[in-house]
C-alpha cells in the first residue's frame, strides 16, 4: 500500500480504539505531560463494515451507550465521527472528529480568560487553544499508533478490543 | 502540512508576497465573478499588510477574502416570467441568453458580492498550517492561493501523514507501510458470542 489517502481506516481505527479505552481503561490519558480526561458526547458516525452497508449515524444523549451502538460494534463497524469532549483541568474543547481525515468541526473552545481583554488577546488565546486542540488529538492518535503499529497487536489489544465490541 | 522553504514574517519578502496575490475588490464589476485574495484579520480590504497584525504567539493569522458576484437566480426568473409573459410564448435558448446579459450589465453594478472569509495559521516552527474550513472548494483555494504565495506545496494531514509526523520510532514509522485495516469480527447473523479471531484484509478489498 503506497497511497496515503488509503489510510482512512487507521483514523476509524483510532476512534473506536479511543472509545474502546475509554470504557475499558477510563478516560484519562498522558498527552506530553498532562492530564487530558476525553468521553464520547452526544455523535456517533459509524462506517459501513462492507461496501453494500450505509453509514449509521446516532445523534442526541449519550449514543455511547445505546444498545444501536453495540449493536453496531457487534456487525463489526468502526467509528467514521464522533463529537468527542477533551479536557485539560477546567478546560474544556468540543469537536467532532472526522477519522477518516483527521478533519475537526464543530469546535468549542474553552471560554476566554478573565485576562483577555481586547480582541487581539482573545483571538491569540483562541489560536492557542486551537493549537492545543491539535496537538491533542496528535497525541492520542500517538497513543493509539503506538499500540497499533506492532507486529503483535493483533493478538495482544487487537483481540482485546475484538472480544470488547463483541460483548 | 507546508513543504518548502518559506521567508519568515520579519523578511520584507514575505509581506510583499501576501501585497502581489492581495484581495482585489469586485464591488463596481458588472459582470459575473469571483475575486479571491488575502487580506488581514484587521484590514479587510487587503490594501495593507502590517506584520504586527499578523504576529500571533501561536502562529502567524493569514486571512483569505473570497467575495463572489452573481446575478440572483431569482430576479432572472422574475425578468424571464415578464419576458414571456409579454412575448405570449417561452423565450427561444438565445432570447434567454441575451436577457441574462442585458440583466447582468443592468443589475450587476447594483448587486453587491456576497463576502466570506477564511482564516489561516501558519505555524512555521512545525510547517503546520490550520485552516478554518473543511469544504473541499475552500481547501483548494487555499492549498492555491497559499502555494503560488509563498512558493511552497501544502499536504493535508490525514491519518497517514500525521503518523509520518509523529514521534514514532523508525521501526514503527516503517511498519506504517506495511499495514492494513483490521476486519473486526461480525456478528450479524449469529448468535455466537465469542469474538473469532482479528484478521487483517488490505486496503480497498
Amino acid at each position: 500500500m503506497s497511497n496515503p489517502t488509503d489510510y482512512g481506516f487507521l483514523g476509524e481505527e483510532f476512534l473506536t480504539w479511543l472509545w474502546f479505552t475509554l470504557e475499558t481503561e477510563g478516560g484519562d490519558f498522558d498527552v506530553d505531560g498532562r492530564e487530558i480526561a476525553v468521553c464520547m458526547d452526544d455523535y456517533i458516525a459509524f462506517a459501513p463494515s462492507a461496501e453494500d452497508e450505509t453509514e449509521q449515524t446516532l445523534r442526541k444523549g449519550l449514543p455511547s451507550r445505546s444498545s444501536v451502538a453495540r449493536e453496531a460494534l457487534r456487525n463489526g463497524r468502526c467509528v467514521r465521527k464522533a463529537r468527542l469532549i477533551a479536557a485539560d483541568g477546567a478546560r474544556e474543547w468540543g469537536f467532532v472528529l472526522d477519522a477518516a481525515t483527521m478533519n475537526i468541526t464543530g469546535i468549542r473552545l474553552p471560554a476566554d480568560s478573565e485576562e483577555a481583554q481586547t480582541p487581539r488577546e482573545r483571538a491569540t488565546e483562541r489560536i492557542a487553544a486551537f493549537t492545543e486542540l491539535q496537538d491533542i488529538i496528535v497525541g492520542l492518535y500517538t497513543k493509539f499508533l503506538s499500540v497499533r503499529l506492532t507486529p503483535d497487536y493483533r493478538a495482544t489489544q487487537g483481540e482485546a478490543q475484538a472480544n470488547w465490541m463483541m460483548a | 502540512m507546508v513543504h518548502g522553504t518559506m521567508a519568515s514574517l520579519r523578511d520584507p519578502s514575505f509581506v510583499k508576497a501576501l501585497g502581489e496575490h492581495r484581495f482585489r475588490s469586485i464591488e463596481d464589476a458588472s459582470s459575473e465573478r469571483t475575486s479571491i485574495g488575502w487580506v488581514t484579520p484587521m484590514d479587510p480590504t487587503g490594501e495593507t499588510f502590517a506584520a504586527e497584525d499578523l504576529d500571533f504567539d501561536a502562529g502567524i493569522w493569514l486571512r483569505i477574502r473570497i467575495d463572489r458576484k452573481r446575478l440572483p437566480p431569482a430576479w432572472l426568473g422574475i425578468h424571464r416570467a415578464k419576458a414571456e409573459r409579454a412575448a405570449g410564448r417561452p423565450l427561444t435558448l438565445r432570447e434567454k441568453r441575451e436577457l441574462k446579459v442585458e440583466l447582468e450589465q443592468r443589475l450587476l453594478p447594483r448587486i453587491l458580492p456576497g463576502v466570506a472569509f477564511v482564516d489561516v495559521i501558519w505555524q512555521p516552527a512545525s510547517s503546520r498550517l490550520l485552516l478554518f474550513a473543511t469544504s473541499r472548494s475552500v481547501k483548494e483555494i487555499c492549498v492555491k492561493l497559499f502555494g503560488e504565495t509563498f512558493e511552497v506545496t501544502i499536504e493535508e494531514a490525514g491519518p497517514w501523514q500525521l503518523a509520518q509526523e509523529s514521534r514514532l520510532g523508525r521501526e514503527q514509522k516503517g511498519y506504517l507501510q506495511e499495514v492494513s485495516a483490521v476486519q473486526w469480527p461480525h456478528a450479524k447473523g449469529s448468535t455466537a458470542r465469542a469474538a473469532p479471531p482479528v484478521i487483517e484484509r488490505e486496503a480497498g478489498e
